[in-house]
This record gives structure tokens, sequence and C-alpha cells, in this order.
């Protein structure tokens, strides 16, 4: 009878032991997971105020999701459309409104992305001046600055949609708050610093663009010494995506036009398959009828004094290709205003 | 599933709950559900080498049982071969199949003869290592009457699967492990706790010291070319701290885990770089697989017994099988041999065991000498590490040559002074909880309460803001 007793006080003992230790770590965790949502919502709200994080996206962002992008030209791309082409020039020229949505590092993927947000939040625009380059369709696995979508993610669907397509997050950190920004210690930082106005945070792009006042880096030179040329791997379903997106734009009665902006012509000479795809690009475009401006063989290609690197044109170089576009823009007959 | 993954931490809980609150009255029950959870945390990696794992374990359950029946040394001798032969060469075709032919290639080619051999495109079963050297020590331990073979196929299945050291270790013995799994197990307050706190700097340990330095290091090593000679020692330095916060911090994790399961499993680390020789280091530095070559391999051949010659040899076995053990590469054999190298003094003069207690013990600093010997010891093992780390020996060597240049005493690049801050931080917690199993065991102990958890969301603040670019654990891919 004793020897039971024992044993049941042993039991108890054990259950209580249990139970205090489960209550205890539920106590522990109960703070963490009740300022998680509020935290969140902080971090989110201060840092996207933000105008240089992230490659100055989130003024852009911003303006998307908030409804307030008006403009009827909209100028779409990677960091070729961002550094290169002027919207205030077009504007001033056509007497119009434009903004240039260029996503730095990002082809065809996040550009439709973008541009699905557009038309979801904001009045369609006119025109899309479409900056489009060797690597529209490329295969590219990772999430480059994926910090630009960090103020926005939390239980945003289309986000998880495109986003997940690529490596960079994790399906929970679209549902449980904060998750997504463990480790994100320049993320942090840049909300406390925008807290207490460290810096002041003045916009670098103007109408989402953002001429660079640089000179050649040289950079160029190091990787053909390290690298003979390279391939650009495409990718078939962006090919189909490019497909859709044309005609989703015809239905919706949106021009488009095909701009291939200026490289420096060594840098085209190291892109193996160029000529292949640039190819792929005119069919496109002349099979639904899209003026295709390319600037490949424009004397400013011939020049490294108007670039900063291989693909990218400088302040100077800029200035100049801008008035070259505007007149050509004019001569495809479609109407800006 | 990693340790440091969401599904872990899904995982990790339900399996607690299960374990305490729903099958703790059963032992057998228990049993089976951390067999079950182990074999499901496998398959979280790869279902498909989840037959090679039950192969190996039946493999050795039987084998097992039969020296233990045999009536002959012979019939035993042939049982414990057969068992090995099949292990170690299960091991040799997923690990070092393709190292082997292409390393015979390349010696017919050298002598001027061509030969095409075909190599194998294998993935490397995760944890294999490990779980055989598991099951190559039960049977060795039967075969030297050391223990009796397990008959519950459950239990032993257990342990070798057991989730918490299935895929890196610790290495563990049948003699350590078999006893607790087979019997019951109680809650005890004080070890749920510590458990949770030794994963919790295990945490620290991977993602913030060796995540971050692995983010500096992968930037220097894959493009050396492009940096300083000061940055290759730097990034040479991190990558100690990488290995080490990686390594020993799975290895809390594992342990904190098992703890919460009421299951101790043999230490791995003791603070290794606080070494002042290399025969202390490595009496602190990967635990359960130095005694595993110690006890199987090193004593087997004669130890330190015999002639001088025979003591050469022997350390000289013994390293240079932990580095091949490592990876199929010859670098970890070179860092093995180098290793060889720096204990042979050691070996020679009968110096090994010059340095068996903790340094500065019951004291706060070190003195003059000690401090000298630590720096040293370190100073040894970063250069050893830049063979680990680097992808061929030629690129090593190119490496080591590229520090010995002007640049050496410029101001090395890329370094972000948070992280050296969080890295002194480290090394001061480490320093101060030496004398412990691990560093914050008793950090804070004398503080109140408060003071404690507020320390404890602290360090899970620090974790949250610091945490590196998730990385696998290195020890993963051995």
């Amino acid at each position: 009878m004793q020897g039971r007793r024992k044993i049941l006080y042993i039991f108890n003992f054990d259950l209580i032991m249990r139970k205090k230790f489960i209550i205890h770590f539920l106590w522990f965790t109960l703070p963490i997971i009740a300022i998680a949502y509020p935290a969140d919502l902080f971090i989110s709200h201060i840092l996207k105020t933000s105008n240089n994080f992230a490659h100055f996206e989130y003024p852009i962002w911003n303006k998307i999701f908030e409804g307030k992008m008006d403009a009827k030209v909209v100028i779409y791309g990677s960091s070729r459309a961002w550094v290169h082409i002027d919207p205030q020039m077009i504007s001033d020229s056509f007497g119009t409104t434009a903004y240039n949505l260029g996503v730095d590092g990002h082809n065809l993927g996040l550009q439709y992305l973008r541009h699905q947000q557009l038309l979801k939040h904001n009045p369609k625009p006119k025109v899309i001046v479409h900056a489009i380059d060797i690597f529209t369709f490329g295969k590219q696995p990772d999430l480059y600055n994926s910090e630009q979508f960090l103020p926005y993610m939390l239980h945003n669907d289309d986000l998880k949609t495109a986003l997940l397509d690529y490596n960079g997050f994790r399906p929970v950190d679209f549902k449980i708050p904060l998750i997504r920004y463990l480790g994100r210690y320049s993320a942090i930082k840049e909300t406390i610093g925008q807290y207490f106005r460290l810096d002041p945070n003045l916009p670098e792009r103007i109408q989402g663009f953002q001429a660079q006042d640089k000179v050649w880096d040289g950079e160029f030179e190091k990787t053909k010494d390290k690298t003979k040329a390279f391939y650009v791997k495409l990718d078939a379903s962006k090919i189909q995506l490019f497909e859709s997106y044309i005609e989703d734009c015809k239905q919706k009665n949106i021009k488009l036009i095909f701009v291939q902006t200026p490289e420096y012509i060594e840098g085209q000479h190291f892109e193996k398959n160029r000529a292949e795809i640039v190819a792929l690009l005119k069919t496109i475009s002349q099979k639904h009828n899209i003026p295709f401006l390319s600037y490949s063989s424009d004397p400013l290609c011939y020049n490294k004094k108007y670039f900063y690197n291989a693909m990218h044109l400088n302040k100077t170089g800029t200035d100049l290709f801008n008035v070259k576009l505007v007149r050509d823009l004019r001569k495809t007959g479609i109407k800006f205003n | 599933m990693l340790f440091n993954s969401i599904s872990f931490a899904v995982f990790l809980p339900i399996v607690f709950l299960l374990y305490w609150f729903t099958t703790n009255r059963n032992l057998k029950l228990q049993n089976l559900l951390l067999l079950f959870s182990s074999y499901f945390f496998y398959a979280c990696w790869d279902y498909r080498f989840l037959f090679l794992l039950a192969f190996s374990t039946l493999l050795d359950y039987y084998t097992g049982i039969k020296i233990h029946q045999a009536t002959n040394t012979r019939t035993k001798k042939n049982w414990l071969w057969l068992s090995i032969s099949i292990n170690l060469g299960l091991l040799g075709i997923f690990k070092y199949y393709n190292f082997f032919t292409e390393s015979f290639t390349e010696a017919l080619s050298f002598i001027g003869i061509k030969s095409q051999m075909l190599s194998l495109n294998l993935i490397l079963p995760i944890g294999i290592s490990f779980y055989t050297f598991h099951g190559l020590s039960y049977i060795i331990d039967i075969y030297n009457n050391r223990i009796k073979p397990e008959k519950n196929f459950v239990d032993y299945s257990l342990f070798v699967s057991f989730f918490p050291l299935l895929v890196a270790g610790p290495i563990e013995r049948a003699t350590h492990l078999l006893p607790q799994i087979k019997k019951k197990r109680t809650f005890t307050y004080a070890n749920t706790t510590d458990g949770l706190r030794q994963i919790m700097w295990g945490l620290f340990k991977k993602l913030v010291i060796a995540d971050n330095c692995a983010e500096y290091v992968n930037a220097v090593f894959n493009n050396s070319a492009d940096y300083s000679a000061s940055t290759h020692i730097v990034a040479a330095i991190f990558f100690t701290f990488q290995i080490y916060g990686d390594f020993s911090g799975y290895s809390d994790i594992a342990l904190g885990t098992a703890r919460l399961l009421g299951i101790d499993l043999l230490r791995n680390f003791a603070f290794p770089f606080f070494s002042r020789d290399i025969a202390e280091f490595w009496r602190r530095w990967h635990i359960s697989l130095s005694s595993w070559f110690k006890d199987y391999l090193y004593i087997p051949l004669g130890g330190s017994k015999g002639s001088i010659w025979m003591k050469i040899r022997n350390t000289f076995i013994i390293f240079l099988v932990s580095g091949f053990w490592h990876g199929a590469n010859w670098t970890f054999i070179v860092w093995g041999f180098l290793n060889a190298l720096y204990i042979m003094p050691s070996i020679l003069f009968n110096t090994n065991r010059n340095n068996i207690y903790t340094v500065a013990s019951g004291r706060k600093f070190a003195n003059f000498k000690e401090i000298q010997q630590m720096i040293s010891t370190f100073g040894l093992t970063v250069f050893a590490f830049i063979f680990f780390r680097a992808d061929t020996i030629t690129s090593a060597v190119s490496y080591i040559s590229s520090i010995f240049s002007a640049s050496v005493f410029s101001i090395p690049e890329m370094i972000r002074p948070e992280l050296v801050i969080l890295l002194l931080a480290f090394f001061m917690i480490e320093w101060n909880g030496r004398e412990y199993h691990y560093a914050i065991e008793h950090f804070g102990s004398k503080w109140p309460r408060i003071m404690r958890i507020s320390f404890y969301y602290l360090l899970l603040f620090i974790i949250f803001l610091y945490a590196g670019t998730t990385q696998n654990f290195i020890y993963f891919q051995f």
C-alpha cells in the first residue's frame, strides 16, 4: 500500500513538474507572441518610409500599393530602365505624365509582378515603354534585393505567389509576423534610423528615375580577364509569360513599346548568345506588331565615357540617349497623353 | 529538417508533448514514439535513404546477436568482419567511390597509363558516417565482450537513429546510450530548462556566430585573388570560428534536445580554443569522434605503447583516417596530416597529458604563459583549417601563399564592426563558462530570476537581429 502511494506521489509530482514547465514556458513565450504583430506593423510602417534603403524601391512600391500611381506613361524594365529612361523628358516632350517603374536586378518575373500590382491598385496607364534586354527571359533562381518586399509581405497572397518561385522567402514569412525580419539587421537598423530621423532621407529617384553621375568603373576589364564570355540561360516559362503579358496589355488597350537601351559594345561581344536572344525579342515584337527601338548599335555604345559599366549609361550618356529616345518615340505615332 | 528551421520548431514541441503527456506511462510506447519521430525526421531529409538506415540497423542488430551466440572465436570473427565489411563497404561506395576511382585514374595517367574508370553520380546519404560508426562501435563492443547484444529491435533501432544525433552526432556508444533507452525516463524541471538553455546557446552559436562568419569566409575563399593578405588571415580566423560555432552549436542543440527528452548524450566540445597544446585541443574538439578513433583504432593498433616508430605510425594513422572520415578529398587528409605533425612533439616527448585540466581553473584570467600557449595552439589550428575549408590542395596552397605579401599590413576588408563585437562577447561568455558543460550553463545563476530571464530575452533578440544568411550545417556533408 505504501509503495503504491509512493508511486502515486512520484507520478503526481512528475505531472506537477511537467505542467509547471509548460506554464513557465508559455509565460516566457507570451511576451514574444504578444509583441510580434505590433512590432511587425511598426517596423514595416517605418521601414517603408525610407527612400534610400533596398535600392530605392520603397517609394515606388508605396505608390503602387497605395494606388497613387496615376501616370499615363510607365516605364518597365530592370536597372536599364531605372537608370536610362527619364520620365521627365517624356512628360515634357509629350505633355503627359510619366513614371519609371524599373526594378533593379530583376527580369520579367518581377517586372510582371509590378505590372500586376500596378493594374490592381491604380488606374491603367495608356502606354508602357518596356526596356527589354538579353536578361529579360533569363533564369533567376535567387531573389535579388529581397528587402524591397519586407514591409508589404505579411498576409499578401499576390507577393507570396510571385516570390515563392525564388529562393529567398518561405511560406511562413508571409503568414507569421516578424519571422521574415529574422537576421535582417540592416532593415532593423534602417527602421531605427528612420524612426529617429538619423539621416535626411532625401528621395534619390525622381519619378522613379535615377541618373548615375559616375565614371567608368573598370569592372568589365576585370571580369574579362577572369571569364571568356557568358551565356544567358533562357527560361521557357518567362517567354510564355511575356506572351501573356502582351496579350493582357492588348486586351486592356495599353500600348506597348519595346526599347533596347544602349550597352557598351565590348560588353555586347562578351554575351555569347546575344544574337539569338535579340532575334527572339524582335520576332515576338514583330508578331504582335509592337514597336521595337534598339540602340545596340547606336554610336553611344562605342564610347566608354558614356557608361559607368558595360551595361549602364552614366548621366552624360543618359542625357544624350533620352533625346534620341524621345525623337524615336514620337516616330512610332503612338499617343502618349 | 534543419535544427534551425521552422519545421523543427513545430516538430520538437509535438514530440515533446506526446512524449511526456501521452506516452509517458509506457516506456515501450515512448521508445516507439521516438523511433517513429526519428525516422520521420530522417525522411524529411531524404526518404529514399530510409531503407539504407534500416538496413544498416538490421545488419548490426543481427550480426550483434550472431557474434554473441558464436561458440568459437573464428565464427565470432567472421560475423564481426562481415558486419565491418558491409558497413564500411556502404560508406565506401556512397562516400569514397568517386574519390578512389578519380585518384586511381590520376595516378595511372601520371605513369603514362590512360584509363577511363566509371564514376558514379551518387548522393551522399545524410548522417551515414555517423550511424555507421554507431553500428560499428556496437558490434566491436559485443565482440570484445564489453556489452551484450540488444534483443529488443525497437530499442536498438532507437540507439542508432535517435533523431537529435542521427545526422551529425555526437557519435554515441551503446554502453552509454542503450541503458538510458532501456530505463524509464523521469521528467525533471531543471533538466528540461537546462536543455532549452543549451538549445538557445546552440542557436546563438550557429545563427549568429557561424552564419555571419560564413558570409565573410565564403566571399573571401571563393574569390581569394580579389582580397588582401590581411583579409585572408581574418577569413581563416573567421572560418575557425565558423566551424566551431556551426558544429558545437549543432551539438549543443542536439544535446539540449535529447535532454528535453530525458536523455543525456555524450559531450562533443569542451571549449577547444582554450587549449594550451594540440593534444589538449584534440581532447576538447569533436570529442565523440576523437574518442571513437582512440578506442576502436588507436588502442587496437597498440596506442602509445611499443617503440617510438609504433607511436609515430599509430598517431599518423589515426589522424589521417580521421581526416579522411570528414570527406573524400585530399584537403581533409592534409588537414589530418598537419594535426598529426602538430601533435608529434608531445607524443615523442610524452607531454601530451601536460594540460589535462581546464585552463586557469578557479581563476578569472589566464597567466601570460597560458595566453601565449593558447594563441599558438589557436594559430596552428587556424592554419590547418585553411585546408579543411579549401576545395582543393592547390587553392589552399595559393590561399596560404597569398598571405605572404605586402598587403598583410593593410587594413582587412569588409569587416563588420558588429560582428567583431559579437565575436568578442561570444569569446568572453565562452571564457566565463569554460568550466561548465556549455558556456551559459550557469551564466547568471546567482542573478535574480528577472535578470536571468532578461538575459535569455536579450539572447533571443540578438539571434533575431543578427542571424546570418541561413547556411547548412557543415558537418551534414560528412
